[in-house]
């Protein structure tokens, strides 16, 4: 090998570890809007990438109704999802939940069966809804920041949206670990998740604190709905994909763990760019899953998990 | 004990002909049963009885529809509270330590005496209350940062206790208050009880040990297979009556 194959090889390992990390801090954004309802209300919501999707078609509107730079569109985004999360959550989820179907004399595994039902619906009527109403040409959000890259050396550069939306997804998971960490609110979602039947004692509503926790998820989900739909192309059914990548992260680092996702995230990334930089494109996701089943069969509780 | 004064004769508490189901199973028959702004009650029974029914079913936790329910009447200072839900009953001031403690149990001390803490009106006083609970179990101060899972048993219930203060409840339920603790850690425990009674918190306390429920109580309810069977004020009883009550004998 020459000096120049060496250069080069590290070039490829470079690259591949800094877009990868760009690439885990949005896989992380994905992931942790289902884990966060997992964690507290032990709630797989099936259609979460589907509302992935929806926001980036949300997104989509608001341009068409006003002309800005995409990313304001996440001021419009984030408070429609916020509300959209809550409203499900009081108005159909609290209805079918494990504890709803107890309350109605049903065994503990319907109970445990319903929202996964309810939610596989919820994710087929979203995505015939979009069908019905953008059609199944693929959209994308249109943004100048795709087309520019900051400069790290000769050969080693970062896509500036990739960077901008890395530290977006870092400030969110900051921002909900604070939430978690030092409001009432937050420390009653943690309560709650920890001991549901205890935590009316402390004066909580488990209905709202569970809206609140389904709105945050999906708020967040706005967000990477946002950065999806200004980083590739997407379309109607899209959503499934979203909701493989968000179970991945989960997988690696563990339900629950905000860093765990972070760091889940960056390694199913990292993993998956070096895999198609080795071996071609097709395997960047066979990498992914392949790192994902070793994990499982190794330490299925997550490398994070407490 | 104050039996003068205007309050005494209306109770804080006061549960009439309360029955209580779990599904089809019937757990309480008819109970009923006042309490006094003030009063210690103890409630002893063996297990299975439906002392923890009982407490249950005062702060709401067995409204749950088909699966478990109550029929009579339940009042708290006038109000009436039955099939009320649990946050609002400790809104009205009732809170209960639970059976096991059940604290949260990734959190540290002092976020679990947060947690306490959660009602709007708590809220404004919350760094004020918490320093009155550090001035009644000053351990708890010491390890306000520890993760409860870490703690022993005993400094468990007393975060448990100092999290059911948090609410500035005026009647607390202590649900098997010295199971599973050490007898040094249990005189400990009962003598913050006695502080707690004497900073004007009525108190119901279910208690396996015979004797120390006697002492600590002003009145002392027996119950067997979901009633009432004998009550007074331990003064008033034989200890052969409690047991013959206690394990269902019909000679008193």
């Amino acid at each position: 090998m020459t000096d120049d194959d060496v250069y080069w090889a590290l070039i490829d390992v470079a690259n591949g570890l800094i877009s990868g990390t760009m690439l885990g801090g949005y896989y992380a954004i994905i992931a942790i809007g289902l884990t966060l309802t997992f964690g507290v209300m032990r709630l797989v919501n099936l259609a979460h990438g589907d509302w992935l999707v929806f926001s980036a078609y949300l997104s989509l509107v608001f341009l068409s109704l006003v002309p800005i730079s995409p990313l304001y569109t996440l001021i419009g985004v984030v408070p429609v999802m916020y509300g959209v999360g809550y409203a499900l959550q009081r108005l159909l989820l609290n209805r079918v939940s494990v504890q709803a179907m107890e309350q109605k004399g049903m065994s503990t595994s319907f109970g445990l069966m319903s929202p996964i039902l309810v939610t596989f619906g919820m994710s087929i009527v979203l995505a015939q809804g979009l069908l019905a109403g953008f059609s199944s040409n693929t959209q994308v959000i249109r943004n100048e920041l795709s087309y520019s890259a900051i400069q790290l050396s000769e050969d080693l550069s970062v896509s500036t949206l990739r960077l901008t939306f890395f530290c977006v997804a870092v400030a969110i998971l900051v921002l909900t670990a604070l939430l978690l960490r030092a409001t009432h609110v937050g420390r009653a979602i943690r309560a709650a998740s920890d001991d549901a039947e205890i935590a009316p004692l402390m004066g909580m509503r488990p209905a709202r604190i569970y809206a609140t926790a389904s709105g945050i998820s999906l708020a967040i989900a706005g967000v990477a709905g946002v950065m999806v739909g200004m980083t590739r192309p997407f379309q109607p059914f899209d959503g499934p994909q979203f909701l493989l990548v968000a179970f991945g992260v989960v997988i690696l680092g563990g339900m629950g763990s905000l860093a765990g996702s972070l760091v889940g995230g960056i390694l199913l990334g990292v993993v998956q760019i070096l895999a198609g930089t080795y071996f071609g494109p097709s395997a960047q996701l066979v990498g992914g899953y392949m790192l994902i089943l070793a994990v499982l069969a190794l330490k299925p509780q997550g490398l994070f998990a407490r | 004990m104050s039996i003068s004064g205007p309050d005494a004769d209306t109770p804080l508490l006061a549960v009439s002909g309360l029955s209580a189901y779990y599904g089809e199973l019937r757990a309480l028959y008819d109970v009923t049963l006042s309490v006094r702004t003030g009063e210690v009650l103890s409630i002893i029974g063996a297990n299975g009885a439906g002392k923890s029914t009982l407490l249950k079913s005062i702060v709401g936790m067995m409204n749950r529809g088909a699966a478990a329910h109550i029929q009579g009447d339940i009042e708290f200072a006038g109000r009436r509270i039955a099939g009320r839900a649990t946050e609002d009953i400790v809104d009205a001031g009732i809170t209960m330590v639970p059976e096991g403690r059940r604290l949260f149990a990734r959190m540290s001390v002092e976020e679990n005496l947060a947690a306490g803490a959660f009602l709007p009106r708590c809220r404004a006083g919350l760094r004020q209350r918490m320093d009155e609970i550090y001035a009644l179990f000053p351990k708890l101060h010491e390890r306000r940062e520890q993760v409860v899972a870490q703690m022993s048993g005993g400094e468990q219930q007393m975060v448990a206790i100092g999290r059911a203060l948090m609410s500035s409840p005026r009647l607390i339920l202590f649900d098997e208050l010295s199971l599973g603790l050490a007898p040094a850690v249990i005189e400990e425990i009962y003598r913050k009880v006695r502080t707690i009674h004497e900073q004007g918190v009525t108190c119901i306390i279910i208690e396996q040990d015979m004797r120390r429920a006697l002492s600590v109580a002003d009145r002392v309810c027996v119950m067997l297979e979901g009633s009432i069977v004998l009550s007074g004020r331990p003064a008033e009883l034989s200890e052969a009556a409690i047991t013959a009550a206690y394990f269902g004998q019909t000679h008193r």
